[in-house]
Parts: structure tokens; C-alpha cells; sequence
């Protein structure tokens, strides 16, 4: 099972990160787009605010010119109109023009054909050589010229005001790019008697319109008022082409078709194209006055040539991010499988440790009473691992009316430590299964322990041999905490220290012995008892065990009393070692002088028969009538099931002792249980006289032991309920 | 202890053998179950080979004697020693049987 869910993990967490790679890249491609509509968006605008701002700039600048071309022709009109009646002055005013303004190439002023009588056609021209530098004269009344019919003198007349012509290639100058301004002159009488003009070189204007570079691939246009291309990076376009032109010959006829329309009308705007494939904007404003209008060409490319860049550097840190997550994913992925798997390790380990500590438990004696059927010994044990497993012990057995029995602690705690506490248990039963001496014993057991202690672990051994029928005890110690022993008073038991068992191979331990008597006890703990830790790393100590001890119960409540004792103790410390404890009451009754005799019966009902038996022994000690053994019988009888049934909650186990003191003239027998408080004396008589309807059913018990014995009394003592019966024979 | 329950058309009779001490006792009242459930007849408690009687054996005898009197049954206790004898005068329980 456990491997068939590796895979399936596997491809949930590769579905999981496969599911967060898609999300982020998604993610990441809308911010992305989100981002470039904005950027694109603001890019445009910039590039139209730089374009407007470009033109308006160059737009200044050439309205300066015409202001100043302008301003010249108009102020010389004044005086043109004097020179009227003087034609000879007249080269004067034209010459002044050329001289006084730098812009200025020519000027000429023209005669309306037969204003004057003398000249039908006069037109003196002032112009510099573009060779020399020096102002020449010239005239253009000529044939061949024929000025009358020239647009810089026709549509002055015809507006009645100055006029800028359409550009024009001066052949005479020098082949380069004119226009003229004209304006009417009034005679006196108000007729138009001349026009004055002034030609202007529109190099400047090449040169001004294109070094406009808004980006490094834009160029601007100027269009002359007809559309005709004043100022274009194609020279060979300068005045061969008009707007209308090339929008007749553009595929993208309607559009471009608008674009010139609207350059044509003099407005401003803008206007995206597509010429040879590729997107343009173009941004027109017109030039007022000259009616000229200046536009400036970005190709789309070179408006978002930042944004792509800026896409490009987005498009690969998106995917540099991506790598990167996952490449996270998968090392976050293999770590998930590694803590898995070790997970898994841990619950296997866990789970064997389980059944170590069961296998551990299991060897040890550990259903109590240990001996149900035996009234000379009551026995208790306890073990807690501070770990799962541990490395402290205990055993027991009877082996030829001799209790064997043995406690030990493993150095160190854990797996290691509980290995050696089972060999060491299964030493100690194979050892003493054929030994009788607990000194052979332990000799025995160090011998072969430490042939193999390559790992110098060693074991604190206390073993005794109690012979039950003499209360006799022999007893070995290797290294342990001394036991306590109950008597009149609790002892500490007499102990040579001797050494561990495991450390000096062919050590001879020594032997000692001590005689229990009836109600003696012994009690064995490890040092997890007598070092118990509370949190202020105080030792729960031998006096604190004594103080628990000094009050006399029976070995189960013993071993409550202490682990509860303990465990107050240490509160919410942790328990640092493996805690054991064997309580050995001894209550053999056999004693050779004895006039008394004793039963301990557990508060179990099928152990009448015992009480029966018990009677029985005494009756014929004393040779008692046999209607009397009967009589004691019942008052027994009633009188233990009454402990047996009521005294201990149902399903915990008690003890209820029975004592018999053979008296000259009397026989006494006293009940002790330490059960909960009942003073059988206290309860009414059951009435006797009563019909059988009216009887109760309970009840009788009490009163047949009253009625059989001679006295009856009570008293509760050291926790106990003691019931003493005595009857005369 | 054993019991031995014998049912004829006119009368139940019920044969203890043994102690009927406390152990015994709540074995004897699941077998006498039947008996008490029915003790509209006559029904005879042969107490011959009885040595022993306890509380809880009486309880059963009172038991016993309550089911009959309620269903009118009669009950007759037959051959008692003298020990349990003593213990039915002791407990007013000769009174409340017909004792042959």
C-alpha cells in the first residue's frame, strides 16, 4: 500500500505545481499586456506631443522669416507709392530690400503693363549673385519673361493684399528653391500702380524642416499651399510631387487620400498610414500665412521601438521567473518526497517500537495478583519507559514454595537498553531455574554478561529468594538501590553495593540473608522512583518513598499510592528514566508458635469455598461441634461476600484479610479490608417476624452474623475496616 | 451444589444437593428461573441432601415463596437438616414455610 501511494503523491504535487506554473505565467503575460496597452498608449501620446512640439517650434521659427519678409516688403511700401511717379528711384527701394534684409535674395517692384507712360512694362530687380555676394540689377521686364503673367504679381492684385507664392526652383539663381512675397502698391488715387516683392531662398527652410528628428528614422515634410513637397529627405522629390500625387499612387488610397485632404485644408492633426507595409503616423499642422503646412512621418516601429524593447526584457524575465519557479517547484516537490518518505520511516519505527514495547511488556509477570490462589504472598509490580522501550526490569516466579524474583536497571535507556534487559530477563530465568542461591545466581548471570559486553552496558541487579514457607530471605545485590524493607518500621535493607552486573567478568558477588515475617514487605524500585525529576530538578528521594510507604495497604494500593505520588511529584516535567517498582508482601501465617491463623481472600465471590476450607482447618483444630463449624461458617460467610460484593468498586481488584485468634473459650476472627468505610454494626436488624410478603429480600446477612456470633464491633484504622467477630466455645 | 427440578402434572419438585453458599447461589437462581416463573402449583423443596444454606440461599427460598403466594402456589420444604433448621428459626423462615 505504502508504495503504491509514492506515485500517485508524485503526481499530485506535479499536478499542483503544474497548476502554479500555468497561474503565474498567465499571471504574469496579463501584467504584461495590461502594462503594454498603458505603455503604448502613453508612448503614442508622447510621440504626438513631441511631434506638435517639434512643429510648432519649426513653425515659430519660419513664421519668423515671413514675419521679417514681411515686415520689410510693408514697410517699404511707403515709399514705393512715393517712387511711383519716379521709376528710376525706384531700383532704389528694391536694392534697399535686398541690402537691408539678409533673408531677402531679390526684390523686384512691378508695374501694372501701362501704368507708366514712358515703361508699359516696368520691373527693376535687385538680386545678389550668388557668386559674387555683390547686388545686382537686373529687370524683369522681358518677352520672354513676361511678369504681368507671373502668380507672385497676378494674385497680389487680384487678393489687394500681400501674397506668398508657391514655391519655385529659381533657374536664374542658381537652381534653388523660391518664394515670393508680393504686395500691391496704391497709387493716390487708391488704384494699384505696382506690386513689391521679395524673394525668399527657402534653403534655410530645408535645412530648419529637416533637422526636425523627433526619432532617428522620422523626417518631416513641408507642403506648399498647392500640396506640392517643399521640403522632403528626397530631393528629387522637392517640387516633382504633391500630396495629391502620392496619394493617388498609394495602395492605401482612402486614408492617405483624407491625410492630404486634410493638409491641403490647412488643418492640424494626425493620421496613421501604411506606405510599403509598414504603419506611419503622420502629424500635420499648417503654417499660417504662407499656407504651407509642415508634417512629420514616425513609423510605428520607431515609436515603440522602446516598448518592444521593454516587452522583449518583460517577455524573458517572465520566463527567467518561470524557470525559476519551476525549478523551485521541483526541489520543493523532491523535499516533500524526501520528509514523506522519512515520515513514513518514522510511522514504521513508531510502530515497530510499538510492538517492541508490547513483546518487552510481555515478558515480564504482569497480571496481579501474580498468585490468586496463594494467601502467603501478595505481590505487585510496575514498569514505565521513560521511551517506548526500555531498559529496566523485573521478575518473578515460585519454583519449589521459593519466590524468585529479581529487579534490574540497563545503563542507558531506549532500543540498545531494552535489547540487554532481555537478555538479561531470559538469564535470570534460565540461571535460576537450576540455582538456588541468588549469590549463584548473579555470579552466574555476570559471568556470562559481561563475555559479551562488547558495547560496555552494564546492569544494576538486585535478586533475592524468598522460601515462602519460612519467610527466609537470601538475597544478591549488583550494584542496585537498596530496597526497602517493612517491618516494625520501613528500613532501608541491608545491602553490600557489590558492582553491575556486566563490568568485571568472574567477580564474586556477596550474599546476604534476613528473615520476613508475617505482614513484612519489601519493597524493589529502580532509580527512576528515587530520582524522579520535578520540574525544579528536585529528586523525589527515599524519604518522600517512605512517607508514602508508612501507610500499611495492601501491594496494588501500595503501588497507586506511589505512582500517583510520583506523579504529583514531577507534574509537567518529562519523565526522564524508566520507572519500576516490585512490592513483595509476605503473609505466610505458618509460624510455628502462631494461636492465630490468616486468609486473604481477593474480592472475588468464587473464593468462598477458601473461607469454607478455612473454618473448616480451624473447627478441627479446635474440635469444634460440628453444628457450630456450620453456624461460624455462615456468619463468615456473610460477612466477607458483604467486603467481597460492596466494600471495592466493582471491577477493581481488593484484598479482604481474615484473621483467626483461637482463645481459650472463644475464637475470634477479625475482617480487615480497605475498602470504603461500612460499619456493619450501624445497620437495623432485619425484622424476623414479618409475613413473606412483607419481608425484604436483602438484609439477612448482617443479621444472621449477629445472631451467630457473640459480639460483633467495628472500627476503622489506618484506612481500613476492621470487623471483629468473636464466638464463645 | 446441584439442582434437580422434577415437574409432574400436579406438583414441581426441586432437589438441592450440596452447599447452597453465595457462590452457588446465582447459579441455583438462573435454574430455579422456570420455577419461580410458574409457581401457581404445588412445588416441593427437597432439602434432604442440602448441607449448607447461606443469606443468598434464602433469598431464593423468599423468592420462591413470594412467586407462589402471589400466583397461589404453595410451597412445601421438605426433610431439613437441623443446622439449616436452626438458621430458618434464626431468620423467622419457619414461619414462613410449610415444613414437612
Amino acid at each position: 500500500m505504502r508504495f503504491k501511494e509514492l506515485p500517485t503523491a508524485i503526481k499530485q504535487s506535479a499536478r499542483a505545481g503544474l497548476g502554479l506554473v500555468i497561474v503565474a505565467t498567465l499571471t504574469l503575460e496579463a501584467t504584461a499586456i495590461i502594462q503594454f496597452a498603458y505603455s503604448q498608449k502613453g508612448i503614442k501620446e508622447e510621440a504626438s506631443m513631441r511631434a506638435q512640439s517639434e512643429m510648432e517650434a519649426t513653425k515659430l521659427k519660419i513664421i519668423d522669416i515671413v514675419d521679417q519678409t514681411e515686415t520689410a516688403v510693408r514697410n517699404s511700401i511707403w515709399i514705393a507709392s512715393w517712387c511711383l511717379n519716379v521709376p528710376d528711384s525706384i531700383k532704389n527701394i528694391t536694392h534697399r530690400l535686398v541690402e537691408d534684409n539678409p533673408v531677402i535674395m531679390g526684390s523686384t517692384m512691378a508695374m501694372v503693363p501701362g501704368y507708366l507712360k514712358k515703361y508699359p512694362l516696368f520691373s527693376p530687380y535687385s538680386c545678389i549673385n550668388p557668386e559674387t555676394g555683390e547686388i545686382e540689377l537686373k529687370t524683369l521686364a522681358t518677352q520672354e519673361y513676361d511678369y504681368p503673367s507671373q502668380e507672385w504679381f497676378t494674385k497680389p492684385i487680384e487678393f489687394d493684399a500681400g501674397y506668398w507664392s508657391e514655391p519655385y526652383i529659381d533657374e536664374g539663381g542658381g537652381n534653388v528653391l523660391m518664394t515670393t512675397y508680393s504686395m500691391p502698391i496704391h497709387d493716390e488715387k487708391g488704384r494699384i500702380a505696382a506690386v513689391l516683392t521679395a524673394d525668399i531662398s527657402l534653403d534655410w527652410l530645408t535645412e530648419l524642416v529637416g533637422n526636425v528628428q523627433v526619432y532617428s528614422s522620422a523626417y518631416s515634410l513641408l507642403f506648399s499651399r498647392a500640396g506640392q513637397i517643399m521640403v522632403c529627405p528626397a530631393e528629387s522629390l522637392i517640387m516633382k510631387r504633391s500630396i495629391v500625387e502620392m496619394a493617388a499612387e498609394s495602395k492605401d488610397s482612402s486614408t492617405y487620400g483624407e491625410l492630404s485632404r486634410a493638409i491641403l485644408s490647412g488643418s492640424a492633426g494626425n493620421q496613421a498610414i501604411n506606405t510599403n507595409g509598414s504603419k506611419k503616423y503622420v502629424y500635420y499642422a499648417p503654417i499660417e500665412r504662407t499656407g504651407w503646412s509642415m508634417s512629420i512621418v514616425i513609423p510605428e516601429s520607431e515609436v515603440f521601438a522602446s516598448i518592444r524593447r521593454m516587452g522583449m526584457m518583460i517577455k524573458f524575465l517572465q520566463i527567467l521567473g518561470i524557470a525559476l519557479i519551476i525549478v523551485i517547484l521541483w526541489i520543493f516537490t523532491k523535499n516533500q518526497l524526501k520528509y514523506k518518505l522519512l515520515e513514513e520511516n518514522k510511522e514504521k519505527m513508531e510502530s515497530e517500537l510499538h510492538i517492541a514495547r508490547s513483546i518487552q511488556m510481555s515478558m515480564l509477570p504482569n497480571i496481579f495478583p501474580p498468585f490468586p490462589e496463594r494467601h502467603d504472598i501478595d505481590m505487585c509490580a510496575d514498569l514505565v519507559p521513560a521511551k517506548e522501550v526500555g531498559g529496566d526490569l523485573y521478575d518473578f516466579y515460585i519454583r519449589d514454595e521459593k519466590l524468585y524474583f529479581c529487579i534490574g536497571d540497563v545503563s542507558g535507556k531506549g532500543v540498545p537498553a531494552s535489547l540487554v534487559m532481555a537478555v538479561t530477563r531470559s538469564l535470570f530465568r534460565t540461571v535460576s531455574g537450576h540455582e538456588k542461591s541468588p549469590q549463584r545466581i548473579v555470579t552466574m548471570m555476570n559471568d556470562s554478561m559481561s563475555d559479551m559486553n562488547d558495547n560496555n552496558m552494564f546492569v544494576t541487579f538486585f535478586c533475592g529468594v524468598l522460601d515462602l514457607a519460612t519467610g527466609h530471605l537470601r538475597y544478591c545485590n549488583a550494584g542496585h538501590n537498596a530496597p526497602l524493607i517493612f517491618r516494625d518500621s520501613i528500613e532501608m535493607l541491608p545491602v553490600v553495593p557489590n558492582i553491575p552486573l556486566g563490568v568485571i567478568p568472574g567477580m564474586t558477588f556477596q550474599e546476604q540473608e534476613t528473615d520476613m515475617h508475617y505482614d513484612d514487605a519489601l519493597f524493589l524500585y529502580t532509580d527512576g522512583l528515587s530520582e524522579a525529576e520535578n520540574i525544579e530538578h528536585e529528586l523525589f528521594g527515599e524519604d518522600r518513598m517512605k512517607e508514602v510507604m508508612s501507610v500499611r495497604r495492601y501491594s496494588q494500593e501500595h503501588l497507586k499510592a506511589m505512582q500517583k505520588a510520583v506523579a504529583e511529584f514531577v507534574g509537567e516535567a518529562d519523565q526522564s528514566d524508566d520507572l519500576t517498582m516490585l512490592f513483595i508482601h509476605y503473609l505466610n501465617a505458618e509460624r510455628p508458635d502462631s494461636s492465630e491463623r490468616h486468609l486473604i481472600l481477593h474480592n472475588d465471590i468464587q473464593q468462598i469455598p477458601q473461607l469454607a476450607d478455612f473454618v473448616e482447618t480451624i473447627a478441627d483444630e479446635v474440635k469444634l461441634d460440628q453444628s457450630l463449624v456450620m453456624s461460624l461458617n455462615l456468619a463468615l460467610e456473610e460477612a466477607v461476600t458483604n467486603v467481597i460484593l460492596y466494600a471495592y468498586p466493582e471491577g477493581s481488584d481488593g484484598l479482604v484479610e481474615v484473621e483467626a485468634i483461637l482463645k481459650p473459650g472463644s475464637l475470634e476472627f477479625i475482617l480487615t479490608d480497605s475498602g470504603k468505610p461500612f460499619d456493619p454494626t450501624s445497620v437495623p436488624d432485619a425484622d424476623v417476624s414479618l409475613a413473606a410478603e412483607d419481608r425484604k429480600i436483602g438484609g439477612l446477612g448482617i443479621y444472621l452474623v449477629r445472631n451467630i456470633m457473640d459480639t460483633v464491633s467495628y472500627k476503622r484504622e489506618e484506612g481500613k475496616n476492621v470487623l471483629s467477630m468473636t464466638k464463645n466455645v | 451444589m446441584e439442582v434437580f427440578i422434577n415437574k409432574t402434572d400436579s406438583e414441581t419438585t426441586v432437589r438441592f444437593v450440596g452447599r447452597l453458599d453465595t457462590p452457588a447461589s446465582a447459579d441455583v437462581f438462573k435454574a430455579l428461573d422456570p420455577v419461580i416463573n410458574d409457581a401457581s402449583g404445588t412445588i416441593i423443596l427437597d432439602c434432604k441432601e442440602m448441607s449448607y444454606i447461606s443469606s443468598s440461599g434464602l433469598r431464593i427460598f423468599l423468592t420462591l415463596r413470594k412467586a407462589a403466594s402471589a400466583k397461589g402456589g404453595r410451597i412445601i420444604v421438605k426433610d431439613i437438616c437441623n443446622d439449616i433448621r436452626q438458621v430458618f428459626m434464626m431468620t423467622g423462615f419457619l414461619n414462613l414455610f410449610e415444613i414437612q
